[in-house]
């Protein structure tokens, strides 16, 4: 008996070993070789890194990105590529985790690139970020919005397309009070950087409302990611019964919850946060569950106005027959749209000029807006808006509309 | 008490998925003495199977047969499918290594696993499939205020059933016997003229079969797949298979469930949040105090 015990944790522990030592490689070391050797061969292109979950739980944004950074460049080329060169992409793959993260950003910086976008979720972006940080790489993160990215500590050399986490909360908040006139609200998170930050922030904008008596916070809490199985948190969801349900992560979770939701009966307004509304999301969950529910969002691919995205949108058309699946693929776009009109302004690619440009430019135009940055790298002036899910399943503009 | 009951309905559900799932992992372990990591992924195999029938099928089965029909169909393929799997993997993975003492086979298990999930995720893509709305039975049923899915009923009883029988089969059956003989000493029970693969046919077969059912009801139920499936699940599996006692087939089944109920109460009244870690500090509780298990007692006591 004790034997078989004995081999028991024997054969456990090597698990354990085994997993925890296939970690091990990946803990970020400073980079040696990039800075030591200075070539001089003359570049007949400008090299842009992007790294992006092509593999793993974001795959599908990662191939978004890929594509849409790729149309972007076909159309940059078009026009004459950035300083009379044209723009090369150089694709890294971070597998939707940080420490696959650490290790697509060390093999874009031991490429020699000084511009990169980089990348699809915040806890994804935050550890490569640091590492173009140290190695003088300017990067523009398109799929990250945690606060703490640009607010906790100053990053010289990171910037971003996406909005903050904190703009869509300060949203939520006025739109579940002044317009849906929500007096209990349920706020779900998954405990981890993107989702639980939404959730504290919507905690925050909603004070000065509950100060006010004019709503509570009925619910708090998080679910476990990755689960198939939600049904305890939706029984307990029926029965508090809230008037607005308010989820803040992504979307495979999202269509399991409001699918399991629906079934048990409930049946209150359903709030998604900006990486829920995704063709995915509808596949998963079917029209009869999503019809009815709220999307926060910036503004979505289709219904983008400005010139520069009706000549990508078509581009993109052109090429892959659908419109991009998402708006974090298009701010990606953007990302190099930015990246190239500050190489364009600061007449090089050194990271220190072009960090610099990112800054000071004005007339940037991108497919999503004017592409301008704040000190500490946040994008200037990010709309918002709420969507609806139709009787059809499409998407509709509930509020505000212009 | 009704929240408390719905509650407990919806741990019933998910523990016997688990404990569908750790069935194979013990049986295994029992005969062989080795923990087959690649268990899970097999699981998610079989639900991928199951999802190529109806994908593929969802045309004319579910015409031909209705939906139930259609599901049953996927059942069956899935669990031929998978049982025949199940003994690949014995052959190729474990039989030539098998001599080699317990520390290879359990790297093979390991390299099976990966193996069978990168698999996955070659043929059918890294994405979040999606089975086929019109394949699912969708409806509901109300009892008063608990509303619970038609499918989802049919999970329980036919797992918990399942379940039932294989308890039966293991522990009232001469063949039965010849399992549990192999269980304790392969060798004596060998010379007493019990053939070893047949059991050994039994085991890997019927296990990964039974985690091919789970994989196919887990699709049918949540409606969402993806490659890694049987890493989630697996683990949760593994842990109710040590939590109920390796090696111990009713030890398994009370082990999944427990932790689905568990899981399931804890969440609905205390927090999701710590849901892991309560229920991880009630196996290590359990493991102090019975180290072998809730009831890995007799099998340890004749090993």
């Amino acid at each position: 008996m004790k034997k078989t015990i004995v081999w028991l944790l024997i054969s456990v522990l090597s698990v354990a070993l085994l997993l925890t030592g296939c970690a091990q490689p990946s803990t970020p070391t400073p980079t040696a070789t990039t800075s030591a050797s200075p070539t001089p061969t003359p570049a007949e292109t400008i090299k842009i890194g992007l790294q992006a979950p092509l593999t793993g739980n974001f795959a599908a944004e990662g191939q978004w990105a890929k594509q849409c950074v790729e149309v972007a460049a076909d159309l940059i080329n078009q026009k004459g590529g950035i300083l009379g060169k044209k723009v090369e992409i150089v694709i890294a793959d971070d597998g939707s985790n940080p420490k696959d993260s650490a290790l697509a950003a060390q093999k874009l910086i031991s490429q020699g690139l000084k511009e990169v976008i980089a990348s699809y979720g915040s806890s994804v972006t935050a550890p490569a970020a640091d590492l173009y940080d140290a190695n003088k790489v300017v990067s523009v993160g398109y799929g990250c919005t945690a606060v703490r990215l640009t607010m906790e500590k100053q990053r010289p050399y990171f910037f971003r397309t996406a909005g903050r986490d904190d703009t869509q909360s300060e949203f939520f908040a006025k739109f579940a009070v002044e317009v849906l006139k929500a007096k209990r609200i349920a706020i779900m998170h998954d405990n981890q950087d993107y989702g639980k930050g939404v959730a504290e922030d919507a905690k925050k904008y909603l004070q000065p409302y509950i100060d006010k008596g004019e709503c509570e916070i009925v619910y708090y809490d998080a679910i476990t990611p990755g689960e198939s199985d939600y049904s305890a948190v939706v029984s307990q969801i029926k029965e508090i019964n809230p008037d607005v349900w308010f989820f803040t992560a992504y979307y495979p979770e999202a269509a399991l919850l409001l699918k399991q939701a629906r079934q048990a009966g409930v049946t209150c307004t359903f709030v998604g946060n900006n990486s829920v509304p995704t063709p995915e999301f509808e596949k998963i969950a079917g029209v009869d569950v999503i019809k009815g529910s709220i999307h926060l969002n910036e503004p979505m691919p289709q219904f983008l106005t400005t010139p520069e995205a009706k000549e990508f949108m078509e581009a993109y058309k052109a090429k892959y027959n659908e419109l991009p699946g998402s708006i974090w693929a298009v701010y990606a776009a953007d990302a190099l749209n930015a990246l190239a009109a500050a190489i364009e302004k600061a007449g090089s690619t050194d990271p220190d000029a072009v960090a610099n440009a990112m800054r000071t430019m004005t007339d940037a135009k991108g497919i999503t807006g004017p592409l301008m940055f704040t000190e500490r790298g946040d994008r200037k002036n990010i709309p918002y808006y709420a969507y609806i899910y139709n009787e059809e399943g499409k998407l509709e503009l509930y509020w505000p509309k212009d | 008490m009704r929240i408390f009951l719905e509650q407990f309905l919806n741990g019933l559900t998910i523990g016997s998925f688990y404990a569908l799932v750790a069935l194979g992992y013990s049986m295994v372990y029992g005969v062989m003495k080795l923990i087959n990591f690649a268990h899970g992924d097999l699981f998610a195999l079989g639900s991928y199977l199951g999802y190529t029938v109806l994908v593929i099928g969802a045309g004319w089965i579910t015409q031909v047969l209705g939906v139930w029909g259609g599901v049953a169909v996927a059942l069956t393929a899935a669990m031929l499918g998978i049982g025949i799997a199940g003994l690949v993997v014995e052959r190729i993975a474990y039989r030539p290594v098998y001599k080699a003492g317990r520390l290879p086979l359990v790297v093979s298990a390991l390299g099976m696993s990966i193996f069978i999930s990168n698999g996955i995720m070659a043929i059918w893509g890294p994405r979040f499939q999606a089975y086929p709305p019109d394949a699912i039975p969708s409806a509901i049923l109300s009892f008063g205020d608990i509303k619970i899915t038609v499918i989802k009923l049919v999970t329980l009883i036919v797992s918990l059933g399942l379940m039932a029988l294989i308890y039966w089969m293991v522990e009232k059956t001469l063949f039965g016997a010849a399992v549990r003989a192999t269980a304790l000493d392969r060798d004596t029970a060998t010379l007493m003229g019990i053939d070893f693969r047949k059991i050994i046919f039994f085991v890997f077969f019927v296990g990964p079969a039974l985690g091919a059912m789970a994989g196919v009801f887990a699709g049918l139920n949540y409606g969402r797949i993806i490659f890694n499936l049987g890493w989630t699940y697996g683990l949760k599996a593994f842990t109710a298979t040590i939590l109920g006692g390796i090696g111990n087939i009713p030890g398994a089944m009370i082990g999944g469930l427990l932790l689905g109920v568990m899981e399931s109460l804890f969440e609905g009244f205390v927090s999701g949040a710590w849901k892991s870690v309560f229920v991880f500090l009630v196996l290590i509780a359990i493991l102090i105090v019975r180290p072998t298990g809730l009831i890995g007692e007799k099998v340890a006591e004749k090993v």
